[in-house]
C-alpha cells in the first residue's frame, strides 16, 4: 500500500504539519542557490533529511530531488551533507529569475 | 494616524542600510554610526539605531540599520523606522532581489551597493519604487575589507569591536563620495579602516539611473 509521504500523519497521530507558511517566506534570505548535478546524484536523499527548512523535495519516480526556492535560505547544508558533491551553490544574482 | 508630511523637516536626511543577519549586522550598523558620528563633528543633529523588528541573530535574514542627519533639531526622533530614506545602502548585493529596498525613498535618492557587478545589471533586479532613484553606486567592499562577524553591539548592547573596521568603512566612503553627506576627512576621523575607505573613495562607481533606463529602453 503506497501512501505519499505527505499523507502520513506526523507521529502517526496528528495531521501532518504544513510544508509552507505564507507568513514567513524566507527565499529572500538566500544569497547562494543550491543547484543539483543529477548525473552525480546517487539518490540517497541525505539532502532532503538534512535541510533545516524542509526545502528539499523528495525525489519521485520521474524526477530527482528538487528545491523549494520560495523558502530555501541558501544555508548550504544540503551541499555540505551530500556525500558525492552533487549540489553546488551558485550566487543568486547569477540567475535573472 | 501618521501624517504624510511627518518627515518634511528641512535639512533632514535619512539613511537606511540593509544587511544580512549575523554576518553583516555590525557592518550595517557601522555605516550609519560612522556617518552620523562624522556629521556630529560638523555640528549636525544625528541619530543612529537598528530596526527593532528585524531578527539580527538569524543568518542571512534581511536586517536594517537607520541614520538621521539634520541641520536642525530632529523632530521625528521618536519615529523608529526611516519611512522616506534619501540614501539606501546594501551591504550585500543579493538584497536587490526580492526585498523592497526602495520603499518610500525621497526624490533624488541614492542607492549604494556592495558589489563588483555593473550598476545596470543590479538595477534590472529592482522591481518597485525606482521612480525617485537618481543614482546607483557600486563598490566592491569585500575586496577592500572583511566583514566583522559579531553580535557585539547588536540590539543596543555595547560594541567592543571598533567602528568601521570591516566593510562598513568602504561603504561609508562610497556614500560620502556620491552624496557629500559629510566631509571625507571627518569620516576618516571616525572609522578604523582608513586605507579601505580611501581606496573605496577612489574606486566607487557612480551611475546615473536616468542613463541606465535609456540603455534598457
Ligand atoms: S541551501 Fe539550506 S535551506 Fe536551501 S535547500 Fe539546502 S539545506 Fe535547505
Ligand atoms: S545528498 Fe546528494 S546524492 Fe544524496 S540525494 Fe541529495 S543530491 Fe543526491
Amino acid at each position: 500500500m503506497a501512501i505519499a509521504y505527505e499523507k502520513i500523519p506526523f507521529a502517526g497521530t496528528v495531521k501532518s504539519p504544513q510544508k509552507e507558511n505564507e507568513g514567513m517566506i524566507t527565499g529572500n534570505w538566500r544569497t547562494r542557490r543550491p543547484i543539483l548535478d543529477a548525473e552525480k546524484c546517487m539518490e540517497c536523499q541525505l539532502c532532503w533529511i538534512s535541510c533545516p527548512d524542509s526545502c528539499v523535495n523528495l525525489m519521485t519516480e520521474t524526477s530527482p530531488i528538487t528545491f523549494n526556492l520560495k523558502y530555501c535560505k541558501g544555508c548550504g547544508l544540503c551541499a555540505e551533507m551530500c556525500p558525492v558533491g552533487a549540489i553546488s551553490l551558485v550566487p543568486e544574482l547569477d540567475f535573472e529569475e | 494616524m501618521i501624517k504624510k508630511d511627518l518627515f518634511a523637516e528641512p535639512g533632514l536626511k535619512q539613511i537606511t542600510v540593509w544587511g544580512r543577519g549575523v554576518y553583516e549586522n555590525k557592518e550595517a550598523r557601522d555605516v550609519v554610526v560612522s556617518l552620523t558620528e562624522a556629521a556630529a563633528l560638523e555640528g549636525k543633529y544625528v541619530q543612529a539605531w537598528e530596526n527593532y523588528v528585524d531578527l539580527p541573530d538569524r543568518i542571512y535574514v534581511p536586517v536594517r540599520a537607520y541614520g538621521k542627519i539634520s541641520s536642525n533639531p530632529i523632530e521625528s526622533k521618536y519615529v523608529y523606522e526611516n519611512e522616506a530614506p534619501d540614501i539606501v545602502v546594501l551591504t550585500e548585493e543579493t538584497l536587490v532581489k526580492g526585498v523592497d529596498i526602495l520603499a518610500g525613498i525621497k526624490p533624488n535618492a541614492t542607492l549604494i551597493i556592495n558589489s563588483k557587478r555593473a550598476p545596470e545589471y543590479l538595477f534590472k533586479f529592482i522591481k518597485s519604487n525606482t521612480e525617485n532613484l537618481a543614482k546607483i553606486v557600486t563598490i566592491d567592499a569585500n575586496n577592500l575589507s572583511t566583514s566583522v562577524i559579531t553580535l557585539s553591539g547588536a540590539e543596543g548592547a555595547t560594541d567592543a569591536s571598533g567602528i568601521g573596521k570591516g566593510i562598513g568603512a568602504p561603504l561609508a566612503a562610497a556614500i560620502v563620495k556620491a552624496t557629500g553627506i559629510v566631509s571625507f576627512n571627518n569620516l576618516l576621523d571616525i572609522i578604523v579602516n582608513k586605507s579601505a575607505a580611501r581606496k573605496a573613495y577612489d574606486q566607487a562607481i557612480i551611475a546615473n539611473v536616468h542613463d541606465l533606463i535609456k540603455t534598457y529602453a
